[in-house]
């Protein structure tokens, strides 16, 4: 079936059987690879892309639910000069990628949280995070660059 | 290798790879796109034993995309799998399923779907036998031989003193029996391969490894193909923690064969059940631990049995009880030890590697002991620890002996100076309990007693003044690429931005072995530093030409090449590299380290293994809520020796991963079996912390200076697994007066016992 959609920021008409996921048209028919397969059941978060801005798995959701939505994957987050989002800087500058493969995910978790909520506690970006498992890291660093994510992004704000 | 001014090693450099990681561009192996790319997908036994009588593949044909199904009278090789002898396992099982999730088959499809389908279409016949799948069960008397070897994969003794005297003489006899559970590493990234046939008669394979040099010769073995006909080349990947050696190997070698068959690009991504059932995990456990000691706490005498679940194959089972065997004494001064270190086959998921190789398994027995013996004597945990810690010059339980960098002393101390400034919540709620465990540990660095340890590092610098380093080790997200290019930049006082490292790909480096027993920093940085000072020296001679002066004038810093007098005068390191080369100084240099080689007596496992160890004192305080289980961690303090610190937040990153999957051994994760099935194969049901399970680590390093490792430097990968587990226990047991032997310790466990009373 055909349908249509933004995917970060680009007006898109795709044909998809109606049984695809989101995340193998994402992957397989978009290319866009930034969007990873963790668990395919909606436990780890890895698949994590912005429906309407809000965070979703996108292994659990059926490429036709898309049509009439705007989707951000990781890919739209590096602004077209080439500088970085302060949320992917905040991952780099605080020690929070290690093997990197639930990054965007968790930067994208992080992306909806902080619009949300310009300011959270530890107790909020638990809560806002709490979909996005990180093997590699502990969390502790992770907390920390959404911290900073939310500083940085309030600093720019100003 | 003066540690005096350093400008990049003991900095918080930034990531180097952290860039195309946040960005998504990194490409791990399943982001692999190839025209006309086929999809393998393993057909997998349902049963933990039996015989395979019939593989009906007819059906499978009929399923649209199913393209082919390779069984194993395909497998052009040896059908082989296993990194270590007896060399016990195939690629596909060919008579006999040893356990329940064991490939049989692989079907290719032009989609994933369709291979899956053509897959559960494939009807197999399995003769079903009884399966063990308890270590009793496997040592009864009558029992089946799950191999023609019998069902102890490999026994090793390490003996030192005279144990009996030991345990006649003593004051105090204490003993126990502790066991722990499986553990699953859960990488984000399931084990992932792609292989790509060419016209010259050579195979690509991209994988989602840790030793591509293992899946290299296994391809090789299976295809039978020369060695040098192969080609693996790391994609990044997605955690691996011990684990993407063993699996990584038997798909790359699946896809290799499938991709040669077919003429076409194969790819294979375990699914994440896949991943838990069919791929490693680490050893269960059952150790009888003995401690003999005097009234005043010296320890005498420790006689300890271990023995290791090790599954349905041996994979790397010889070398996890050596590991046990080497470390189950503890960072202690002890004469008289008598240890026996066993593996032993079950007809269940094969075992391996898994971050800390068997050490957090004896050290939870080792340090839960300690505490029971401290409370015997009516002593402080801590000044009972301190009381028989090895220091520099101290023979330990293999005899052998270290003059520097044994900071577990300073570990301690640390530990003591904070929990004495640390106070429980002095108004404690009636509803919960509260307590504070320790536990002191130390692991090896280097391959050590499991064969030579040679790493090979290349360093090219470029006519532009920027350098390129290859080495044969992976980068699994613990921070080794930048590790790596922090000392090449310190050694050419090349910036850190000028620096690129290599993927690991095994035509253009030497074969390093695996990245493996906590040695990256120590053995392979040692490699980068030699080859960047060749590089160095020739740079140094040009510069000295060009100054007109003696090299040892000159030092290499910010880009530049300088007077050591007079810091203005100075060259560009790119006109001293074109200079370089057009004068024939050689600009690239491939180096080895190699650590020295174990030197031990094979029969009582005495004397040298390690290059060194890291030694450490963790601190965990908890509360416990009375009415319901659940634990809270306060306070989690990491205190290691780990040589010279490279990078601390990189070093931090170490400490924090490693010490939450410490706390999850002991208190979350449990692979659970009914009739040898994985039940809760999923990442719902077995629980892998999420970020509401974090425990708050506060991370200290007592650097000491280890001669082995580049500028003093140790290794810090695993060694915070076993200090995390073992804490945890003793707080529980600090907390609630009771001592569980078990692990996990899980809320249920905790409530449960807490109902007794």
């Amino acid at each position: 079936m055909l349908i249509e959609f933004i995917c970060n920021g680009k007006e898109t008409r795709v044909d998809v059987p109606a049984e695809m996921r989101a995340l193998d048209l994402i992957r397989n028919e978009l290319l866009l690879t930034g969007t990873k397969c963790g668990c395919s059941k909606g436990e780890c978060g890895s698949c994590t892309i912005l429906v309407d801005g809000d965070p979703v798995c996108s292994c659990l959701l059926l490429a036709p639910k898309l049509q009439g939505k705007e989707i951000t994957t990781i890919e739209y987050l590096e602004r077209t000069n080439g500088e970085l989002h302060p949320i992917q800087q905040a991952f780099i500058e605080e020690g929070a990628v290690q093997c990197g493969f639930c990054t965007p995910g968790m930067i994208l978790s992080t992306k909806a949280l902080l619009k949300k909520n310009s300011a959270p506690t530890v107790i909020e970006i638990e809560e806002g995070l709490s979909g996005n498992i990180c093997r590699c890291t502990g969390y502790t660093k992770i907390i920390k660059a959404v911290q900073s994510a939310a500083l940085k992004l309030q600093g720019a704000e100003k | 290798m003066k540690n005096k001014e350093l400008t990049q090693v003991g900095r918080s450099a930034l990531k180097i790879d952290g860039r195309e990681l946040v960005t998504g561009k990194a490409k791990f192996s399943g982001d692999f796109n190839f025209p006309n790319l086929l999809h393998g997908y393993a057909c997998r036994s349902k049963l933990a034993a039996g015989y395979i009588k019939d593989i009906d593949i007819s059906q499978a044909f009929k399923i649209p995309g199913v393209v082919d199904v390779i069984l194993p009278k395909d497998i052009p090789g040896g059908n082989i799998l296993g990194i270590l002898p007896p060399y016990d396992q195939p690629v596909l099982a060919e008579k006999e399923i040893r356990y329940a999730g064991e490939s049989f088959c692989l079907v290719l499809g032009t989609s994933v779907e369709a291979a899956k389908a053509g897959a559960r279409a494939v009807k197999a016949t399995i003769e079903p036998i009884v399966p063990i799948l308890t270590i009793d069960e496997a040592l009864a008397k009558d029992a089946r031989k799950i191999h023609a070897s019998g069902n102890i994969t490999v026994s090793k003794k390490l003996i030192k003193g005279d144990s009996t005297k030991a345990f006649n003489e003593a004051d105090i006899i204490l003993e126990d029996t502790f066991e722990t559970s499986n553990q699953e590493h859960a990488y984000m990234e399931t084990e992932a391969v792609c292989a790509i046939p060419s016209g010259d008669d050579r195979i690509t394979v991209y994988a989602s490894c840790q030793s591509p040099f293992h899946i290299r010769g296994h391809i090789a073995a299976n295809l039978n193909v020369p060695v040098a006909k192969v080609k693996v080349i790391q994609a990044y990947t997605g955690g691996s923690f011990g684990g993407k050696d063993d699996a990584a190997t038997e798909i790359g070698s699946l896809a290799a064969v499938a991709a040669v068959r077919q003429g076409k690009p194969v790819m294979i991504c375990l699914e994440r059940e896949e991943s838990i059932v069919g791929s490693t995990i680490r050893h269960a456990s059952r150790i009888h631990y003995r401690i003999a000691a005097k009234k005043d706490g010296t320890i005498t005498g420790k006689e300890i049995k271990i023995l290791l679940d090790g599954g349905a194959y041996a994979a790397e089972s010889p070398f996890v009880v050596m590991k046990a065997l080497i470390h189950s004494a503890g960072p202690y001064i002890i004469d008289n030890i008598k240890v026996e270190s066993t593996a032993i086959y079950t007809n269940k998921t094969y075992c391996g590697a898994f971050r800390g190789f068997g050490v957090p398994q004896v050290t939870f027995a080792s340090e839960s002991m300690m505490d029971e013996l401290a409370k015997k004597l009516k002593m402080d945990p801590l000044e009972l620890r301190r009381k028989n810690a090895l220091k520099p010059g101290d023979l330990n339980a293999t005899s052998q002996v270290f003059q520097e960098s044994v900071g577990l002393i300073e570990t301690i101390d640390k530990v003591i100076d904070l929990n004495r400034l640390y106070k429980l919540p002095s108004e404690r709620e009636e509803r919960y309990l509260y307590g504070t465990g320790f536990a002191s540990m130390y692991q090896g660095i280097s391959n050590g007693a499991e064969g030579i340890d040679v790493v090979g590092a290349s360093v090219q610098a470029m006519q532009d003044g920027s350098a390129l380093i290859g080495i044969g080790l992976t980068e699994l997200g613990q921070g080794s690429r930048t590790v790596f290019a922090q000392i090449a930049a310190e050694v050419l006082g090349i910036s850190m931005d000028k620096i690129t490292i290599k993927q690991v790909d095994t035509d253009s480096v030497h074969d390093s072995g695996p990245t493996v027993a906590s040695r990256s920093t120590t053995v392979g940085g040692m490699a980068v530093y030699k080859a960047a000072g060749e590089v160095k020296s020739s740079l140094l001679k040009m510069a000295a030409l060009m100054f007109k002066t003696e090299e040892n004038n000159i030092i290499l810093k910010n880009n530049f090449a300088q007077l050591v007098f007079d810091e203005n005068a100075k060259i560009p390191l790119r006109e001293v590299c074109v200079a370089a080369y057009w004068t024939g100084f050689p600009l690239m240099n491939l180096s080895f380290s190699k650590a020295p080689e174990a030197n031990y007596d094979q029969e009582n496992t005495q004397g040298n293994i390690y290059v060194a160890y890291n030694y450490g004192t963790h601190m965990m305080s908890i509360r416990i809520d009375k009415l319901t289980g659940e634990v809270k961690v306060l306070k989690h303090v990491a205190v290691h020796d780990a040589g010279k610190v490279v990078n601390p937040k990189a070093f931090e990153g170490q400490v924090e991963g490693a010490s939450l999957t410490g706390f999850g051994l002991a208190h979350l994760e449990k692979i659970q079996y009914r009739d040898g099935v994985i039940i809760n194969p999923n990442l719902a049901d077995y629980a892998v912390p999420t970020i509401n399970d974090r425990i708050p680590s506060e991370t200290i390093s007592i650097e000491t200076y280890n001669p082995t490792g580049p500028y003093g430097v140790k290794g810090i990968g695993e060694p915070p697994v076993s200090g995390a587990a073992a804490s945890f226990a003793n707080a529980v047991a600090n907390a609630t007066g009771i001592r569980f032997k078990k692990l996990p310790i899980t809320r249920q466990d905790i409530l449960k016992s807490l109902i007794k009373i």
